[in-house]
């Protein structure tokens, strides 16, 4: 009796009866059996060139940025669990707009790419920072740490102008975002699961709690990322190659055309310097363009908003993000003389 | 979706992450540097997901013990969430596409599909940049080095060395390329170098096989126009088999 109510979990809790229903287990445990038995199928479906290089592509980003969601949801556990909402309040300004200014240079101690920040945003909200500041958090901290600025020297050797203009721009997109919001957001456009403030941890269960908010914010966020991973691979490979190639001239419709490359293509913050760098027929103002929109708003990034903060969230900020990020990076890069 | 299958992906995801660090295959998705990091990811991800199986089996047997469960505040908590975790299914693509399909290294059709660029470095680069080659009778060289070299080195560093060079076949309709990827960071930002193969055996070799050849560079025929692809006259070619790390850095 007691090893059959072992093996059998009785884990979910508040399960009323032991009615026979076929649970998400057992779903699972048959998807796994047919896809094994299909694999030669399986494979055979892939072994066509466009399907091949897409699903390489797929792969390459999940294995590139699953580890970086990974140290976002333990960082987002540790703010649960160990960082009382009352601390916050007290190192925060009470303004938004004055916290506005605190988030985004808090930005450059994440050194990680966008997939990190935006479980930390969320439970930074979570935690009772004013949203306006999160959000200005969210945006800043892939586009204006270390380690992007230090890649973003490397690939454009002989050019500190770039670092500059990138660093100006990626912080005053992520301000100007965050002081809107302040000014004309409307909280009820973020889901009501993303708000919700975590009851204040006893002593004893800090770690319980560290773990459980790790794993949730994992399993909802990574569903997400991979729907980005999906549709970015799928653009990567339909994408034609001659958009990059005949925009030498060109210099507003390059502009255009490299922002939006920059939200389909969905690069990692910390590689996309490389990818602007290479594309040599460019002006330097589209590649800056590039690197500006890019860490702020992508496909890969928006499925991850809307699925943290709710989907009428989502499709309001990702297209005022999109002309903001590229305004300040025009104005930005005319100021420090990138043009 | 039930907590049980959340966690059973996530440990079947991390598995897959850790295994493909650990037998060399995540080279063919991202550059080597990047290995530590998807160890750790994937063994927290396995971790999370063991964690929360022991203690919801252990909660199990408490309640069992003593019916009124003893943790009621953290799993109304949990509940709050289950609504939301339909997308987790999708934790299942990636781990299907590793475990059963396993994607290779991006090949020629890639390299058709992108176009063909100078690596960074050389665009910006001097003629300090491009020290003379080393002595020796065949030079190896990567290609990006190589194809940096043809473009944009004004000393004429290569002309009438022979270099030896490594990549794969890939025919196009204006003859045939040896190429090779260059990442950055992952295969998502992977860009292709190209040397035009001026002389018969490529061509008779399928698209994606391995060769390494030695040989000169035409000098003078890497130009903006055809995106810095020089043509190359080999003088011998062997094939070899697809290395493990495919790409260059």
């Amino acid at each position: 009796m007691d090893t059959l109510s072992g093996a059998d979990t009785g884990t979910e809790p508040g399960r009323r009866t032991r009615r026979f229903r076929i649970s998400s287990v057992e779903v699972l445990c048959a998807i796994l059996l047919v896809a094994i038995l299909g694999q030669g199928w399986l494979q055979q479906l892939f072994d066509v060139p466009a399907l091949r290089t897409g699903s390489t592509v797929f792969v390459a980003v999940c294995v590139q940025a699953l580890p970086f969601l990974v140290l976002g949801v333990l960082i987002s556990g540790a703010i649960a669990a160990f960082v009382p909402a009352r601390v916050l309040e007290k190192v925060l300004p009470r303004r938004a707009g004055a916290a506005v200014g605190v988030a985004g240079l808090a930005g450059v101690a994440l050194p990680g790419c966008e997939c990190a920040s935006v479980p930390v945003a969320r439970r930074l909200m979570g935690q009772g920072v004013a949203p306006a500041a999160a959000l200005t958090f969210l945006l800043a901290a892939p586009a204006v740490n270390p380690v992007v600025l230090v890649a973003t020297a490397v690939a454009f050797p002989g050019k500190p102008e770039m670092v500059l203009a990138r660093f100006a721009g990626s912080l005053a997109t992520a301000m100007v975002m965050g002081w809107l919001w302040a000014r004309w957001g409307k909280l009820e456009w973020i889901t009501e699961r993303a708000l919700r403030r975590l009851p204040d941890v006893a002593g004893g269960q800090r770690w319980r709690v560290f773990a459980e908010t790790a794993r949730t914010d994992l399993v909802e966020a990574g569903g997400f990322l991979v729907l980005g991973a999906l549709i970015s691979s799928a653009l990567n490979v339909l994408v034609p190659a001659k958009w990059f190639g005949v925009l030498g001239d060109q210099i507003v419709l390059g502009v255009l055309v490299m922002a939006v490359l920059a939200v389909v293509l969905a690069l990692c913050s910390e590689a996309d310097a490389f990818v602007a760098a290479s594309l040599t027929a460019l002006p330097l103002l589209p590649k800056l363009v590039f690197l500006v929109v890019g860490p702020a708003v992508d496909v890969k990034l928006f499925a991850l908003q809307a699925g943290t903060f709710g989907r009428s969230f989502a499709v309001r900020f990702a297209p005022v993000t999109f002309v903001v990020a590229v305004a300040c990076a025009v104005v930005a890069g005319l100021l420090v003389g990138v043009a | 979706m039930k907590r049980e299958t959340q966690n059973i992906l996530l440990i079947l995801l991390g598995g897959a992450l850790v295994k493909i660090a650990v037998n060399g295959d995540y080279l063919r998705y991202v550059k080597p540097a990047q290995q530590p990091w998807i160890i750790t990811g994937g063994a927290v991800m396995v971790l999370l997901g063991a964690v929360a199986i022991v203690r919801d089996v252990l909660a199990a047997r408490t309640k069992v013990a003593a019916d009124p469960g003893p943790d009621a505040p953290d799993h109304a908590h949990e509940d709050g969430h289950a609504h939301s975790a339909r997308p987790a299914w999708l934790l299942l693509v990636p781990v299907l596409a590793v475990f059963l399909v396993a994607p290779p290294a991006l090949g020629a059709d890639s390299v058709i599909r992108t176009e063909a660029r100078v690596p960074a470095s050389a665009a910006a680069a001097n003629a300090a940049a491009f020290p003379p080659l080393p002595a020796g009778d065949v030079v190896p060289l990567p290609v990006n080095e190589f194809v940096s070299r043809a473009g944009w080195d004004k000393a004429g560093t290569l002309d009438g060395r022979t270099v030896s060079l490594t990549g794969f076949v890939v025919h196009t309709d204006g003859g045939t390329l040896l190429a090779r990827l260059v990442i950055s960071c992952c295969a998502a930002d992977a860009f292709p170098v190209t040397v035009r193969l001026r002389g018969g055996e490529a061509d008779h070799l399928a698209s994606d096989a391995w060769i390494r050849i030695t040989g000169q560079v035409v000098p003078g025929t890497a130009t903006r126009a055809n995106s810095y692809t020089p043509d190359f006259t080999p003088a011998s070619l062997t094939t070899v088999p697809a290395p493990k790390d495919p790409y260059e850095y």
